[in-house]
C-alpha cells in the first residue's frame, strides 16, 4: 500500500502481514528492542555526508535470494501500487531514503536538505519554503540514460496530473512548481511550510523522462517492469506467481570498503498468500526471507533450524477506535472511559506472542523527539474495577444477564477488524472478553477489503480493532483532525485541530514537542480511541541472509537491499569468497537440493 | 439430436446471459464501496481529479447507462482494463485461465477415475467389509477441511519426505512436464478427494437403486457375468444422475477453487476473482462472473448432449 503519511498508514494498515518484534536468530520475543534505534521525529533527517554502507563481515557475492511476499502484487510502478513497494524499493530510487533507524539519508541526492545546510529556505515572508536537493553525479537508469533533474521534474508533473490513476500522490499537490537550472539541482516550491516533505513525492521514486514522456502510465508497460535507478532490475513477471530481479551490474553505489552494490545476483519475490504455506516455505528453505510476518507465525517458527526472526520498531500502533457518529452510545465520554480501563494490555501482547509492547498514547514511545509520558498524556490504564464502578455510578445497571444496559437499552455492540488477519482477530476476541466481564456484550462484524475500507471510513462501526502506520515524520491531522481524511469516526475537536496544526507547521524541535504533548492529552482526555500496541516488524530468514534489517517506516525492509548478501550454502561464509561480479559463476536458481544435499537444511 | 435442436438451445443462451449479467451488475453495485474508494479518502486526489479517474472509467455515467455500455463493449470483444492493475481484463484472466483449467481438469479426471470404481465397487459389495471402508473414507474426504488436509499433505510430502514443492506452479526457469506435475500433485489430491468422496457415494446410491430393478434380476437370469450386468446394465442407468452432477462441476472448474490455490500459491481464477472482489475490481469480476455462469450453462448444455448418447430413449427434436 501506499508510502508516505497517510497514504502510508492505509497502506500498512490494510496489509496482510503484521510487523512484529523478534531476536535475532531467535526465540525471545522482545530481545532485540534495545537495539532499536530511536528516530529523529522532529524533523526530516539532516545527513550531509553520502551514507556509507555499513558492512560488519566480509560480503560474498553472488547467490539468489527467495523472498516471500503474502499479497498479491497489482502493478510495480510505486505511485499507483495499493501494496507496499517492497519489490520497488529493489529497484527504483527516490531521492531520500528513510534508514533503518527512521531516519532519512541522501540516496539519489547528495544531502538531505535542512535549513542548517540551506537546502530548505523559507519564503513569502517565513509562510512557505523551498526545497533545494542536489542530485547525485554519475547515476545511470537501467537503460544507460543519465539521471537529470528533468526527470525529478517529470516525476512531480507525472504525479499531480489528474488522468494518472495514483493512489500515491501525497505532496504533489503541495509543490507549486519546480525549477531545474542544471541537471544536477532541483529546486522545489511549495505553496506552505511542509515539514513532512521528506516523507512524501521524491521519496517514493523517480520515474525515467526519457520512456515515459508523452506514455499513458495508467496502461504502460512500466507498471509491470520499471526502469529505475536500483540496485536490481526486472527481468520476469508472473501474474499470481513470481517477480524476477537481476542484480544491476552498474550500479552507482559502493559499499564502505569502495565494493560495489549490490551483492546478491538475483532475487525472487514469490507470491504466498497462505501464512501456513509461507511457515513451511521457510522451514524447507525454498523461501529465504519473509518480511513482516504475522506475530503467530514468527512464534511458530521460533527456534527452527537455520532460521532466524530479526525484529525491528514499527512506527505504528493497535488501537481501538469509537464510532461516534451522531446518536452512537458510544459519544459517552463515561463509556469510552470504561471501556479503556476494562483492556488488559498485557493480555494483547501475551496473545501476541509477546512480541509488541503496550501503549497509550498514539504518539509511540519511539518517536522521542515527541513522546510526553506524563501521566496526563497517557489513556487510562487496565483497571475493571473502575470501569465497573463507573459503569455503575452512569446508571448502567447490570441485567440478569450479567450484560448492561441504560434507559432499556442493553450495551450491544459490533466490533470490526479485518477479515483473515490473524493476530487482528486473536487481539479482537480477547477484547471481546474483556468488554463481556464488565458488561457489556460485543459481537463480531469483521470485513475484508473495500468492504472494511467502506467502513472504516465512513464510520460504520461501533468498535474498530486496527492500526497504523505513519512515516518518519508522523501527520496525525489525517487520523484525528476534525477533517482529517482517515478520521472515520466522526470525532472532531476544535483544541485537537489547533494543536495539530502547531504540530504539523512548525520546523522548530521545541514547538513541535510542545504542540505533540498537547495532542497527546487532548486525545487521553477525549479519548476517540484507545491506543494499545505499538507495532514490531518481524522478518523470517534463512541463516545464510546477512547484513538484513527491518526498516520501521513505510517504505519497506528493501530499501537496504543493496548491502545485504548471502553466504553459501555449504562451507563457511569465505568459500565463495568476495570476487569481482564479472567474474563469478551464478549460484543455481533454485539453491534448495543443494543445500538438502550438504545437510545445510531441515 | 437435431443441430436445429443445439442450435436453439445455443441461442437461447444469449438472453440467458445477458439477463444474469444484469443480475450480477446490479449485485455487485449493490455492495458497499467501490472501486475508487482508494482515491475519495486520498486527500492528494483533487475532486477535479477524482472527476476524471471516474470519467476514465466511466462512473461518472447513470448505472443503466454503465451496463449497456458494458454489454455493447462485451459484445464487440473489449471487456476494459482492470482498476487495480490497469492492464486489459483478458490479458489479466488468460494469465490464470491456464493455471486454473489444469488445476481443475486433473481434479476432474482425478476425482472421476476415482469415483466412478468406488461406486460400482461400494454398491455391487454393498453391506460389505469394502463397502464400510470405502463409505468411512468417503465420509471422511466429505469432512475433512480442504486447508488443513492441504497443510497435512505439504508438511508430509515436502517437508519431512522431500518428494513435492511446498507450494507454487513451476520451478522458475524450468518448464518441463515432469516438473508440473509435481507441482500439480498435491493441489490436484486435495481439491479432488471432497469430490471423490460426494461424487462416489452419489454413483452408489444410484447404483445400489439400479441394482435392485427388475431388467437386473433378468439379465442375471439370462446368464450375464457380474461384470457385464454391473457396467452394461446398472451403470448405464444409473450414470444419468451422475452425469447432472458431474457437469455442474465442470462448470465450476473455470471459476477456480480460492482455498486450494490460496494454500498451495496456485496462480489461479480463483485467488483473482477475491483479489478484484476485495478491490471491487467491476471490469475483472464481471468478466469472470460472466465466464463462470457462460461454463455452467454449456456445461448444463453438454449434459443434456451426454443424456441422449447414454440413453437411447432420450431424444431431442
Amino acid at each position: 500500500m501506499l508510502r508516505a503519511g497517510l497514504t502510508l498508514a492505509i497502506a500498512l494498515a490494510s496489509i496482510a502481514a503484521l510487523p512484529v518484534p523478534a531476536a535475532p536468530g531467535a526465540a525471545r520475543p522482545d530481545a532485540g528492542r534495545p537495539d532499536v534505534a530511536r528516530p529523529d521525529a522532529g524533523a526530516p533527517v539532516r545527513t550531509a555526508a553520502v551514507p556509507a554502507v555499513p558492512v560488519q563481515a566480509v560480503p560474498i557475492y553472488g547467490g539468489a535470494l527467495t523472498v516471500g511476499l503474502p499479497y498479491d502484487i497489482d502493478t510495480l510502478n510505486v505511485y499507483s501500487t495499493a501494496e507496499l513497494g517492497d519489490i520497488e524499493a529493489a529497484v527504483v530510487e527516490g531521492l531520500l531514503v528513510p534508514d533503518e533507524h527512521a531516519r532519512y539519508v541522501p540516496l539519489l541526492a547528495t544531502e538531505v536538505p535542512t535549513l542548517e545546510n540551506g537546502g530548505i529556505q523559507l519564503t513569502r515572508g517565513g509562510t512557505a519554503m523551498r526545497v533545494i536537493y542536489h542530485l547525485r553525479p554519475g547515476v545511470k537508469w537501467h537503460d544507460g540514460a543519465p539521471f537529470t533533474s528533468a526527470d525529478v521534474k517529470f516525476t512531480w508533473e507525472t504525479v499531480r496530473d489528474p488522468s494518472f490513476l495514483a493512489e500515491s500522490k501525497d505532496g504533489s499537490q503541495d509543490v507549486t512548481s519546480i525549477d531545474t537550472p542544471d541537471d544536477l539541482t532541483v529546486i522545489v516550491n511549495y505553496r506552505a511550510i511542509s515539514p513532512a516533505f521528506a516523507s512524501t513525492l521524491f521519496t517514493f521514486g523517480i520515474l525515467p523522462r526519457h520512456l515515459l514522456e508523452g506514455h499513458d502510465l495508467n496502461h504502460d508497460a512500466y507498471n509491470q517492469k520499471p526502469t529505475g535507478t536500483g540496485p536490481f532490475k526486472v527481468s520476469e513477471f508472473r501474474r499470481g506467481q513470481y517477480v524476477v530481479l537481476e542484480r544491476n551490474p552498474f550500479y552507482w553505489r559502493r559499499d564502505a570498503q569502495g565494493r560495489s552494490l549490490p551483492f546478491i545476483d538475483r532475487v525472487i519475490f514469490k507470491i504466498i498468500p497462505s501464512s501456513n504455506t509461507m511457515g513451511a516455505l521457510i522451514r524447507a528453505g525454498d523461501v529465504l526471507l519473509a518480511p513482516r510476518i504475522p506475530y503467530m507465525l514468527a512464534k511458530q517458527l521460533q527456534g527452527a533450524r537455520n532460521i532466524e526472526l530479526v525484529s525491528g520498531p514499527s512506527l505504528g500502533w493497535v488501537h481501538l477506535d469509537f464510532g461516534l457518529k451522531p446518536g452512537s452510545r458510544l459519544r459517552d465520554p463515561v463509556l469510552r472511559r470504561a471501556i479503556a480501563q476494562a483492556i488488559n494490555r498485557a493480555a494483547l501482547v501475551k496473545a501476541s506472542g509477546g512480541y509488541p509492547q503496550a501503549i497509550r498514547s498514539p504518539i509511540v514511545p519511539l518517536l522521542e523527539a515527541l513522546y510526553d509520558s506524563s501521566p496526563e498524556a497517557l489513556a487510562p490504564a487496565y483497571d475493571p474495577d473502575a470501569a465497573n464502578r463507573a459503569l455503575d455510578a452512569a446508571g448502567y445497571p447490570r441485567g440478569p444477564d450479567g450484560y448492561r444496559s441504560k434507559d432499556g437499552v442493553a450495551l450491544n455492540f459490533w466490533i470490526t477488524t479485518r477479515s483473515g488477519e490473524i493476530d487482528g482477530e486473536i487481539g479482537e476476541q480477547i477484547i471481546m472478553a474483556e468488554l463481556k466481564a464488565i458488561g457489556i456484550k460485543v459481537s463480531a462484524d469483521n470485513k475484508s477489503g473495500i468492504a472494511y475500507r467502506e467502513a472504516r471510513y465512513h464510520g460504520d462501526f461501533d468498535l474498530l480493532y486496527s492500526r497504523w502506520v505513519t512515516a518518519a515524520d508522523p501527520v496525525y491531522s489525517v487520523f484525528y483532525g476534525s477533517h482529517g481524511p482517515l478520521n472515520g469516526q466522526g470525532y472532531a475537536s476544535a483544541d485537537l485541530d489547533a494543536a495539530l496544526e502547531r504540530m504539523e507547521t512548525s520546523l522548530e524541535p521545541a514547538s513541535r514537542r510542545a504542540a505533540a504533548s498537547d495532542v497527546q492529552r487532548i486525545l487521553a482526555r477525549d479519548l476517540p480511541a484507545v491506543p494499545l500496541l505499538d507495532m514490531v516488524s518481524i522478518a523470517a530468514k534463512s541463516a545464510r541472509l546477512e547484513n538484513f534489517s527491518t526498516n520501521p517506516t513505510n517504505m519497506t525492509d528493501f530499501s537496504g537491499i543493496s548491502r545485504w548478501y548471502l553466504d553459501p550454502p555449504t562451507g563457511p561464509a569465505t568459500a565463495r569468497a568476495a570476487q569481482p561480479p564479472d567474474e563469478r559463476t551464478p549460484m543455481p536458481l533454485d539453491e534448495r537440493a543443494a543445500e538438502r544435499a550438504a545437510g545445510g537444511a531441515p | 439430436m437435431s443441430p436445429q435442436f443445439l442450435l436453439r438451445r445455443l441461442l437461447g443462451v444469449v438472453p440467458l446471459l445477458l439477463g444474469i449479467s444484469l443480475l450480477l451488475f446490479i449485485i455487485i453495485h449493490l455492495a458497499p464501496g467501490g472501486p475508487l474508494d482508494a482515491y475519495v479518502d486520498n486527500p492528494s486526489v483533487t475532486p477535479e481529479a477524482l472527476a476524471q479517474i471516474k470519467v476514465a472509467y466511466g462512473l461518472d455515467q447513470p448505472l443503466p447507462i454503465q451496463y449497456f455500455k458494458w454489454v455493447k463493449s462485451l459484445a464487440q470483444g473489449m471487456w476494459g482494463y482492470s482498476i487495480r492493475s490497469g492492464r486489459p481484463v483478458t490479458t489479466e484472466i488468460a494469465d490464470r485461465l491456464g493455471a486454473t483449467l489444469l488445476l481443475g481438469g486433473a481434479a476432474l479426471i482425478l476425482s472421476m477415475s476415482l469415483a466412478l470404481p468406488i461406486g460400482i465397487v461400494t454398491a455391487a459389495l454393498r453391506r460389505s467389509a469394502w463397502d464400510h471402508a470405502l463409505t468411512f473414507l468417503s465420509f471422511a474426504g466429505i469432512s475433512v477441511p480442504v486447508f488443513w488436509l492441504a497443510l497435512m499433505m505439504q508438511l508430509l510430502f515436502a517437508i519431512s519426505l522431500g518428494l513435492l514443492p511446498v507450494a507454487g506452479y513451476e520451478t522458475i526457469g524450468s518448464s518441463g512436464v515432469l516438473d508440473r506435475v509435481r507441482h500439480l500433485a498435491m493441489p490436484a489430491v486435495v481439491l479432488s478427494l471432497a469430490t471423490v468422496a460426494a461424487w462416489s457415494r452419489f454413483l452408489r446410491a444410484s447404483m445400489v437403486d439400479a441394482l435392485g430393478q427388475d431388467h437386473i434380476r433378468t439379465a442375471y437370469a439370462k446368464g450375464h457375468s457380474t461384470m457385464g450386468v454391473l457396467i452394461k446394465h446398472a451403470l448405464r442407468n444409473a450414470l444419468l444422475p451422475f452425469v447432472t452432477v458431474v457437469s455442474m462441476e465442470m462448470a465450476s472448474i473455470i471459476s477456480g477453487a480460492v482455498i486450494t490455490e490460496t494454500v498451495f500459491a496456485w496462480p489461479g481464477i480463483g485467488r483473482l476473482f477475491v483479489e478484484s472482489m476485495d478491490g471491487r475490481d467491476y471490469p475483472v469480476l464481471m468478466a469472470l462472473m460472466i465466464m463462470g455462469s457462460a461454463a455452467l450453462v454449456l456445461a448444463n448444455l453438454a449434459a443434456d448432449v451426454v443424456y441422449g448418447l447414454i440413453d437411447p430413449r432420450i431424444r431431442y427434436d
